[in-house]
Formats: C-alpha cells, structure tokens, sequence
C-alpha cells in the first residue's frame, strides 16, 4: 500500500545523484544530465551560495555594507542575544508561523476534501478558491488593511462591541491576528492545491471496502483519508513554516511592524540592516536565522521520511 | 503550490543578470558620443521639473549627456565602486554614512560652495563630516511645523499660540467648541516620530546638541549616564503622550497618513502636525482651503520657538564617479539662482544660497521668521540610525504605551548599536 501513495514530489534537489544502480548508462548520455545541471548550478553557487559565504564571513566585521571594517569577532552575536528588538522578532516570527502552518492546513485541508467530493460547480469552485494565489502579497495586505481599519470598525460600532469598534491592526495584543488571517488567505490555495493532489491519488477501492466493512463517512476521513495524504500534510507543513517564517511583504503592508514593535518579523529586522546601515549586524542576524531554519527543515525532514517508510 | 524559498531568489537572480548584461551592452553603445553624466534623483515630485532641465542642458551642449537615474540602489552601486555621477537627494543619516567615509568628493573649490547659508551648511555637518572636505551642497530646504486651519481659528477668535500655555488654551477652546485640535495618523509610525515627537523634542531641547553628548558617550548612554533619552527627553515626550491624549481624534489610532490628508482638508480637525509635503495632498481634496503654520510652542518663552528643517535636496559628487568634470558642470548649472527658486517655489522649499528669493507662499510664510534666523532644528528623529525601531517606539508612546520604558530601550540601543560600529 505504501508503494500507491505517490511519494511526495518535493525533493527536486540540485544534487539528484546519477544513480549507482544502472551501471550500464554510456557517458555521453550521462553528459547530457550534468550539462542540464550546469546552468542552474553555476548561477545557484554565483548567486546564492557564494554572497551567503561572504554574508557569513561579513557578520564577523563591523561592516557597513561598503568601506572600510575590521574583525570584531563574536560582538554582533553577543549583542543580538541582548537586543530586545531581535528576541522580539523571533518570539513574533516563530509563534506567527506555527499558529498560521496551523490554520492554513486545517482550512486547506477541510475545503480539499469538499472540493474532491462529488458536488456541482466543482470546477468553478476550486478556480475561486485559488484565485488569491495570484494576487500580489503587498496589494492583498493594503485592501485588508483598508478593511481593517474602515470596514471592520464599523461592523464593531453597528453590532456595539467594544474590542471591534476601533481598527485591530492598532492593538498590540491583536494585530498578529490579522496579520494571520491575511497570511492564511493568501497562502491557503497553495495548500489546497498540494492536497487536492494528494486526494485524487487516493483509489477509489480502498473507500469501497471501507464502505462494505461497514464504515461511516466520519470514519473513512479519520482512518483512511488522513493516514493516506499524511505526506502531503508533513510536505504543507514544512513548507509553509518556511515560508511563513519569511514573512514580509504583508506585514509591511499591514502594521509596518507596528503598533510598537508588536509585530516585527525577522526578515523586517534583517532588511533594516541594508537600509539602515547596520550590515555586519544583521547579517549576523541572518545567518542565525538561516541556522535555526536548516535546523528545524533537518528535524522536520527526519520526521517524514520516518513516516513515509511506514 | 508554494515554491520552495531559494529556488525565487534564484530566478529572480537569472533575470537580473540577464538585465544587468543588456544594460552594461546599453551603455557601452552609447560611450562613443559624449560623456555620459548619471543623474540620481529620486524624489518623485521633483523629476518632471529635473526632466525639463535635463533635455534642455543636453540641448545646450555637446560635450555632456546627463542620464536621469531614479530607480538604483545607492547602496549597491556605492558598494559596486558603481555610484551615479552626481546625486541630487534628501539628505540624512544613511547618506551622511557614505561621506563619513570619503566616498564624496571635495566640492568646496566650486563657486557654488560659496553662495551656501553657513547656518545651512552646518546642518549638513551636524550628521558627519569628514575632514578638509565640502562634500555635500544643500539645493532645497523644507521647514515643517504645525499646519493649522485659519478658517477655523479665525471663527473661534483664536490666535497663534506663542507659549505652551496658550497652545494649551487654543486646545482647550477648541475642545469646548466641539473641534478636534490635532488630527493624529497614528497608524503610520512615521508620522508620530515626524510630527508630534520631532515638534515636541525640537522645542524643548537643543536637538544637535543633544546628539553630540549621545555620540560622545557612544556605549555609555543608559540609566547612569548624564545624558540619555531617557533622562532628556522624559519631559518632552511625556508633554508629547499627554497632547496626544487629551487632544487627538479618538480613532487617530487607526488612521493612516491618507486618513489625515483627507480629514484635515475636510476641516475635521484644526491643526496637523506634517511638513509642506502634505499641503499638495491636502489640496487634492480641498484647493482653496485657507492654511498656515506656526512652530510648536514647548515653553514660556515666545524666543524659544523654533522651527523643525531637512535637507529635502542636496547635491554630491562620488569620489568614484568616472565623469567628476561634467557632473560638476552639470551641478553649476542647477545650481543657477533662478533654477533653484524656481524648484523651491513650486515645492515649497527654502532657499539655501545668501541669494535665493524669499518664500511668499502664504501657507509656509508663518516659518519664515524662523528660517531667516535660523531658529530651527534638523528633526531629533532623523539622527537615530534606522536599524533602531524608533518610530515604531514612539508609536507604542502614542497609543498610550509607557514613556520611559520606551526610551530606555532607545538608550540600550543607542548604546549596543555604539558597541558593534
């Protein structure tokens, strides 16, 4: 049974060994592969890997970005630790991203399984449902921040609640709410998407033997449905905490960061080391961050290939 | 389906190479002809007006092309050894960083160094110097103060308010008469760091003087030093947090920048703490809208008051430019005197030269006073780096946040950004 749930098609990895198992290929079709992996790989080395290395090294300085440094050691490590600002970024970024991976999987997950049940307009439905897709995160952060602080106050006042009557993007305790909803809108189809697969690769016999062992409808989702896409959902949740973890664009849009500092995510602290001068500093910043996520995407890749061997 | 993170910046990589390669191609075609001259000039207002002056020098000559460069990030192309020829632009913080270390050259041999207001000139200075050198040129000067609603006042029998008592009597009146005294757009953190903490900070303390003792202090600013945010400036933010409290619209929380263009032109507020910028955004709604300004008063003394000025346009040539003599030709012929009242006039600047034409906009006419006697400060909130959340401190200050665990945080800042730099 294994075998039929279409291992998950993530691992599209530069590396992509030329397999040990079929020692009969001739060389020269064996060229062929690398001169496809060529162009990518030496672009990936020139345009990723070789500014992260210099990025690293820079973090050791006290760069600004251009001129003259020196070494400094581990001092923007050590004051990274005591800036309230940065240890306010990651409690905001890492809560931010496991409460969204959350919502965002339930809600896809839920609407996938309606939308490869059989009903009408079926079709036109999921056309809909994927539309925020493509719209651009910044332009989907200013219409929401306009609702927001228009539409929703006013929805308070008519209805008399106290804590909706005034915009929630300006309470502190509240704007990571919004920010989650709007994060979720967006990136919702994706999910969806990657779980509508996942159903479809699901055959159709297995739910007719449930149904003659006498399994309800319920039952056939807990023991057969979700057990059978566990891949996609381990896929959807790495992938989108990683994504989440990024999140930029609709913060920006939405509260700048504010009120306060309340909702500053990494990458909004990092960014401010460019424009703001602070370059050996939030490179340091970056490249702990980069740490923490290899981390976590290492421990999280474990746990799938845990649960794919099963 | 989501893709995975690196793989975007990689492509995103591919095509900036691609327009990298067709642009360096561009240009080598053009460097048969005259000498290309890179103009960078990114305030959107301002590049019609450049536009025309561009076609029109490359008219007048053949020796120089003048390129207009609106879009490239300074910061790359200083870190590239790719700086435009001549820059013409706000000048700040992040800009004085690139002259601290020598990346501008020597200006102070030109005419035009000479014609500069030394009072100024030493705005530029306040920021960073770099010894022997004049390597920045103020082209344009905004004064921004307190916007109010004549129409207003005038029915309330109100007068401008020259001491913090009568500021507060002026409130007080209005209250009564059921009118909001200040809009507040809270919601964008610029706006309280530019208006009401710059207004305030600027009229109660010496704003360069104060910055010096923090610089000279570097990693020792915090609880225990002489000068620090927050032993400075506790009362002038608190003056802040309590205007905002008894006197702003209630929603102000939730209102953005566009919010308060808007409200203010509709009359839904009597004064509005924004620079010259919003009066072209205040006309959208209502052109004939009578308005004026006035300094914010911060004490008893009528002589205390004074007015909060940046350095909205100035002019440098990079040490690594290629084409230093025609940027410089370019530069003086800019730097004409009716060139540059003409621009001041349509933008409502301030002259920078000893022989600029005096401002007659009757909406920053209330500043002139101050200006001519260089009664004024370059805004508190402009000389903390960005990397410093500042703004959106101050906006926790603004939405009823503590003032002093707010500027100890600046000062712990202050003091760990010394520390690493």
């Amino acid at each position: 049974m294994t075998k039929t749930t279409a291992a998950p098609p993530a691992r599209t990895s530069h590396a992509a060994r030329p397999s040990t198992a079929r020692p009969r290929r001739r060389p020269g079709v064996e060229g062929i592969y690398y001169a496809f992996l060529l162009p990518s790989l030496i672009i990936f080395t020139l345009a990723i890997t070789l500014p992260a290395l210099i990025g690293i090294f820079f973090s050791f300085t006290n760069s600004i970005g251009f001129g003259e440094w020196e070494f400094v050691g581990l001092i923007n490590y050590i004051a990274m630790f005591s800036d309230p600002a940065i240890v306010q970024s990651y409690l905001f970024t890492f809560g931010f991203a496991t409460c969204t991976v959350i919502v965002v999987n339930i809600i896809a997950f839920l609407l996938a399984v309606g939308l490869t049940a059989k009903i009408k307009v079926k079709t036109g439905l999921r056309t809909i449902f994927v539309i925020p897709m493509v719209v651009s995160g910044i332009i989907i952060a200013y219409v929401f921040n306009f609702l927001f602080s228009n539409s929703l106050p006013t929805f308070g006042q008519a209805v008399g609640s106290e804590t909706l009557s005034s915009s929630i993007l300006a309470n502190p305790d509240l704007a990571w709410i919004a920010i989650v909803i709007v994060t979720a809108w967006q990136a919702v189809p994706g999910t969806l998407l990657i779980y509508i697969a996942g159903l479809l690769a699901i055959p159709g016999d297995v739910y007719e033997a449930a149904d003659l062992d006498g399994a309800g409808k319920w039952q056939q989702l807990l023991r057969i449905t979700v057990p059978l896409v566990a891949g996609y959902i381990f896929i959807n949740v790495i992938l989108g905490f990683k994504n989440f973890l990024n999140a930029y664009d609709v913060i920006v849009g939405l509260t700048d960061g504010g009120p306060g500092t309340a909702t500053r995510s990494i990458p909004m602290t990092i960014v401010t080391g460019f424009t703001g001068g602070d370059y050996a500093y939030q490179m340091a910043n970056a490249t702990m961050f980069f740490i923490i996520v290899v981390v976590i995407s290492l421990i999280q890749l474990r746990l799938t290939r845990g649960r794919n061997a099963r | 389906m989501p893709r995975s993170p690196r793989r975007a910046p990689r492509a995103l990589a591919a095509s900036l190479g691609l327009l990298l390669t067709a642009s360096a191609l561009a240009g080598c075609a053009g460097s048969g002809g005259p000498e290309t001259v890179r103009f960078h000039l990114s305030k959107p207002e301002a590049i019609p007006y450049f536009n025309e002056l561009i076609s029109e020098y490359n008219a007048s000559q053949d020796g120089v092309e003048v390129v207009l460069d609106s879009s490239s990030n300074l910061q790359a192309g200083f870190l590239r050894g790719n700086p435009p020829d001549l820059g013409l632009l706000n000048y700040n913080m992040e800009m004085a960083r690139f002259m601290e270390r020598g990346a501008l050259s020597d200006l102070s041999d030109m005419p035009e160094a000479e014609r500069i207001l030394p009072e100024v000139q030493e705005l530029v200075d306040q920021y960073a110097t770099y010894p022997g050198r004049t390597s920045v040129l103020p082209y344009s000067v905004m004064a921004a103060s307190v916007i109010y609603n004549k129409e207003i006042f005038e029915a309330q029998g109100l007068e401008v308010p020259q001491t913090y008592e009568e500021l507060i009597a002026v409130c007080d009146a209005l209250t009564t008469a059921g009118i909001t005294p200040f809009y507040g757009t809270f919601q964008d953190p610029w706006t309280v760091a530019q208006g009401f903490f710059d207004y305030t900070v600027g009229g109660d303390v010496d704003v360069a003087g104060f910055y010096d003792e923090l610089d000279s202090l570097g990693t020792e600013v915090g609880p225990e030093s002489e000068v620090s945010f927050e032993k400075t400036l506790a009362e002038p933010v608190g003056t802040m947090q309590e205007l905002i409290e008894k006197y702003t619209n209630s929603d102000a929380p939730s209102k953005t920048y566009g919010d308060g263009n808007l409200a203010f032109a509709r009359g839904e507020a009597a004064m509005y703490l924004q620079g010259p910028w919003a009066f072209g955004e205040i006309a959208k709604t209502s052109p004939d809208l009578d308005l004026g300004t006035f300094p914010l008063p911060m004490t008893d003394d009528p002589e205390d008051l004074r007015v909060r000025v940046n350095i909205d346009l100035a002019a440098w040539i990079p040490e690594a430019s290629g084409s230093k003599e025609g940027a410089r030709e370019f530069l003086s012929f800019l730097f004409q005197q009716d060139v540059m009242d003409e621009y001041n006039a349509a933008q409502l600047g301030y002259g920078t030269t000893v022989d600029a034409a005096p401002v007659t906009d009757p909406r920053i006419l209330g500043m002139k006073e101050y200006y001519d006697t260089a009664d004024f400060y370059q805004g508190p909130s402009q000389a903390i780096p960005q990397t410093i959340p500042a703004a959106n401190y101050l906006q926790g200050v603004a939405l009823g946040g503590d003032v002093e665990s707010a500027l100890s945080t600046l000062d712990g800042d202050w003091a760990r950004l010394a520390l690493r730099q």
